[in-house]
């Protein structure tokens, strides 16, 4: 059902179908709704209190959760950059520095990926506005010098999810393993 | 964890150019010694500075946004700021920042110093 609702808004009410055409899409919907059900194993799970700088030992705790996959040196550095950039955006903006909700990590894995999902007490909250990061404005002072963060985590990850409700947001790092 | 692990060492190589050499994490914590090193890197004079990464740990974006902090000061001075011993994902992460278009990046000392006229 999801795959027709999928083709409906791909081809428009007015469509008419041609095999030819149409089971090579279907197809795709199907590779794509399998993608969404991917079977994810929980490695493990830890929570990192709020706190400046903690940000390097969620980095360390993951890339120790990873060793024995294989995963070249340049992924171990992709995963460590957004798992640091992410765990002090929670630190920061989600969690406010509290002293009461540690950010929560979690490392799973799937055949063919690895996922660091975490979790912050940010939910509810409107987040401010995007701005994609520029030298050249940043150099003439028409932007901060900082807001380098979800560009970093963006340009790291092969995909990025987040979910949110009244009292959780949730980012989920998904990098493809080589090979 | 919440202070500075970074320490920082400035040598003048040639009458216009210094160097600092950097050694652990580049981070908010960051901000106060990196700008002093800067200070004392330009006080002789020097037009060119060279940051060596040769022995950085860690740089996140806090400390992306103190070298462009540090680009615009050295670009309202008329100093050029120069970058070598960056490993491959630090390389990487300039170039994704545009970084490398504004901080000349070279792979080893000798080769930034040559170009350093």
């Amino acid at each position: 059902m999801a795959i027709l609702q999928e083709l409906a808004s791909f081809t428009g009410p007015d469509w008419e179908q041609v095999g030819a055409v149409t089971l090579p899409v279907i197809e795709r919907l199907h590779q794509a709704e399998a993608k969404m059900a991917e079977k994810w194993e929980r490695l493990a799970e830890f929570t990192i209190a709020n706190a400046p700088g903690n940000e390097r030992r969620a980095m360390q705790q993951v890339v120790n959760y990873l060793r024995g996959l294989p995963i070249s040196t340049s992924l171990f550095e992709r995963i460590k950059t957004a798992v640091a950039e992410t765990t002090m955006n929670a630190m920061e903006h989600g969690n406010e520095y509290s002293t009461e909700n540690p950010v929560e990590l979690q490392v799973l894995t799937s055949e063919d990926s690895v996922m660091i999902r975490v979790t912050d007490h940010g939910g509810g909250k409107s987040l401010p506005e995007y701005v994609q990061p520029d030298i050249e404005a940043k150099l003439e002072g028409l932007q901060s010098p900082r807001g380098w963060g979800l560009f970093l985590v963006q340009s790291m990850v092969d995909e990025l999810r987040v979910q949110t409700d009244q009292t959780h947001r949730i980012v989920e790092l998904i990098f493809r393993l080589e090979g | 964890m919440s202070k500075a692990n970074i320490t920082l060492n400035v040598r003048q190589t040639k009458p216009d150019t210094s160097v600092i050499d950097i050694q652990g994490e580049i981070n908010a914590f960051a901000e106060n010694v990196l700008m002093d090193a800067y200070t004392q890197a330009t006080s002789n004079g020097a037009r060119n500075i060279l940051l060596n990464f040769e022995k950085l740990d860690y740089m996140n974006s806090s400390g992306i946004g103190l070298l462009v902090t540090l680009l615009i000061r050295a670009q309202r001075q008329k100093q050029r700021l120069i970058a070598f011993g960056l490993n491959e994902h630090y390389r990487q992460i300039f170039e994704l920042t545009r970084l490398n278009e504004a901080i000349t990046i070279y792979p080893g000392e000798e080769e930034a110093l040559a170009m350093a006229v």
